[in-house]
């Protein structure tokens, strides 16, 4: 799992380097890009963001037929209204689901621009490239990604299996509307482990820019020892 | 003393560029405490989901205020990363300190600047899109202006309205299961909630516009420190959907909170109320999401001017100009 996560764009060597700040990083002679989540996020976040507009745009229309059913107050029509609240929530948090995971996505990119973009900076000035390893937030964005994605996948699906069991018995609709409630509980937890996982990955950000900080200045310290 | 941008402080150059972030650590207590809310809220869904067929009354009285803890939640750990967003402003400027400091003695010996005077010329293009070249740094635009002023604004009226409708769901949990008072405090509830959700997710989206007003800003800053032609990337069509999508749903959230109002003097028909909750429900999902594409497009225009950042300062390393 390591190896896949800390995968490089560049086939390079690296050793590790020893710093006396809190930055873990590794040295090599080149830039090592992108590692592997940032390059699939530079693909998937385009994908998931067409996705998510698609599932709003069917969610809505799915809640708008369902409130034209409601208003005909046919009773007839009770178990239809009964599975389509459980349909329309479940297109509607493939949308939410697609959305955050574009979200994780593009925040994979911004970093993958500050790792690949950082090293060929400091090739082009000559000096060693030092690149931060997978700091923790950057793990943890990525696990409460995972996470967050598991418990919304299995509530839609959990959804769409409500709905197609509803039947017009009052027993059934009863049951259908407790499932309702309890997957609105466990979807609420998916899109908050969500939000904490992209609070995660901004955090890396902050990690990044400070690395960045440090290190630019001692690049030019380092050249101007160079030169003499 | 740091100069202040918007509601942000700019570090001073004395400031240690070392420190660890104090927004950080901030927005992720923020965010773990929201996700603790959100927690409570799962086992109140799922006692009353138990008790729908016993006692009625018993999950009318649970489930409005779930609703309004789990919106409170959900809004706190949003708060949460608009703090580290601020973080990320703050180290934002660091960053252009310490580029600064060091760019000057990283360009080749012997190279000499090109002269930064001459008349700004029509943009070129490049892999990251149409750049403009200028003598001095440029002016920021008024979208970026309008989002340093906006960002706090946005993330206090969003603050106060999930607290109004933290207060109005505990009211509606004290009703008469099924009663016209308990539909029209819950439609209340809701609009107001999601009205606070979208006021902070737009916060969030006003300070993706002040990152990337930095980013310019500060690109044009360094630029003209070293003396030479200011390149700076134009809005690209990312930032312009951003925009477009982000006021598009807030003025959807806005829609959404009127027409629950709407919805509230229609709590006297059972039906009716049903009606309007059964798409005004979607309806304001949506408006959510909406932004949240608008944020995904911010993001993405973040990276494309750090791309251009990039092969900008590799630019000058190698050439000097």
């Amino acid at each position: 799992m390591t190896s896949l996560l800390e995968k490089n764009e560049v086939d390079v060597d690296t050793t590790p380097a020893r710093r006396t700040d809190e930055f873990e990083v590794v040295e090599s002679e080149r830039s090592l890009g992108r590692n592997t989540p940032q390059r699939v996020g530079a693909k998937l976040w385009a994908p998931m963001l067409a996705m998510a507009v698609m599932a709003f745009a069917v969610g809505l229309g799915l809640g708008i037929y369902r409130s034209s059913l409601i208003a005909g107050g046919d009773p007839a029509q009770a178990a239809t209204i009964a599975s389509l609240q459980h349909v329309t929530a479940g297109v509607l948090f493939i949308g939410f689901l697609a959305v955050f995971s574009a979200i994780v996505f593009a925040i994979a990119r911004i970093l993958g621009e500050f790792r690949a973009g950082g090293g060929t900076v400091q090739e082009t000035a000559g000096a060693r490239v030092q690149t931060l390893k997978m700091p923790k937030t950057g793990r943890v964005m990525l696990v409460s990604m995972m996470l967050g994605m598991m418990l919304l996948v299995a509530a839609i699906i959990a959804h769409f299996v409500v709905a197609a069991g509803v039947t017009g018995a009052e027993a059934d609709l009863l049951r259908s509307e407790q499932w309702f409630h309890a997957l609105e509980g466990v979807r609420r937890i998916g899109v908050a482990i969500y939000l904490l996982g992209i609070a995660f990955g901004l955090a890396t950000i902050i990690h990044v820019l400070r690395f960045q900080s440090v290190r630019v200045r001692e690049l030019a310290a380092e050249v101007a020892e160079r030169r003499g | 003393m740091g100069k202040t941008m918007g509601w942000v402080k700019r570090p001073a150059p004395t400031d240690d560029h070392r420190a660890r972030s104090a927004h950080q650590r901030a927005g992720i207590v923020l965010g773990v405490l929201g996700l603790t809310a959100v927690v409570i809220t799962l086992i109140g869904n799922v006692f009353a989901a138990s008790q729908l067929g016993t006692d009625p009354q018993g999950a009318a009285t649970v489930l409005p205020w779930t609703f309004g803890l789990s919106t409170t939640g959900l809004g706190l750990l949003k708060i949460g990363i608009a703090v580290i967003l601020v973080g990320i402003i703050v180290r934002l400027w660091f960053r252009v300190d310490s580029v600064k400091d060091a760019l000057p003695d990283l360009v080749p010996e012997g190279t000499e600047p090109a002269s930064p005077a001459g008349a700004d010329t029509d943009a070129i293009e490049t892999d990251f899109g149409s750049v403009s070249v200028s003598s001095s740094a440029p002016e920021p635009l008024p979208i970026h202006r309008m989002a340093r002023t906006m960002w706090l604004p946005m993330l206090v009226m969003g603050a106060m309205a999930l607290l109004a409708g933290l207060i109005l769901s505990a009211a509606a949990s004290g009703q008469p299961a099924g009663s016209e008072a308990a539909r029209e405090l819950f439609a209340w509830t809701q609009g107001t909630a999601f009205l606070g959700e979208g006021l902070i997710l737009a916060g969030i989206s006003f300070l993706l516009g002040t990152i990337l007003a930095g980013l310019r800003e500060g690109g044009g800053e360094v630029q003209e420190f070293l003396g030479v032609r200011v390149k700076t990337l134009e809005m690209p069509a990312s930032a312009k959907a951003f925009v477009a999508l982000m006021m598009l749903g807030l003025m959807m959230v806005i829609a959404q909170f009127v027409l629950y109002i709407v919805a509230a003097g229609a709590a006297g028909d059972a039906t009716a109320s049903a009606t309007w909750a059964a798409w005004l429900g979607p309806f304001r999902e949506v408006a959510l999401g909406t932004i949240l594409a608008a944020i995904v497009l911010a993001l993405y225009t973040i990276s494309k001017a750090l791309g251009f950042q990039f092969s900008r300062i590799r630019e000058l390393l190698s050439t000097g100009a």
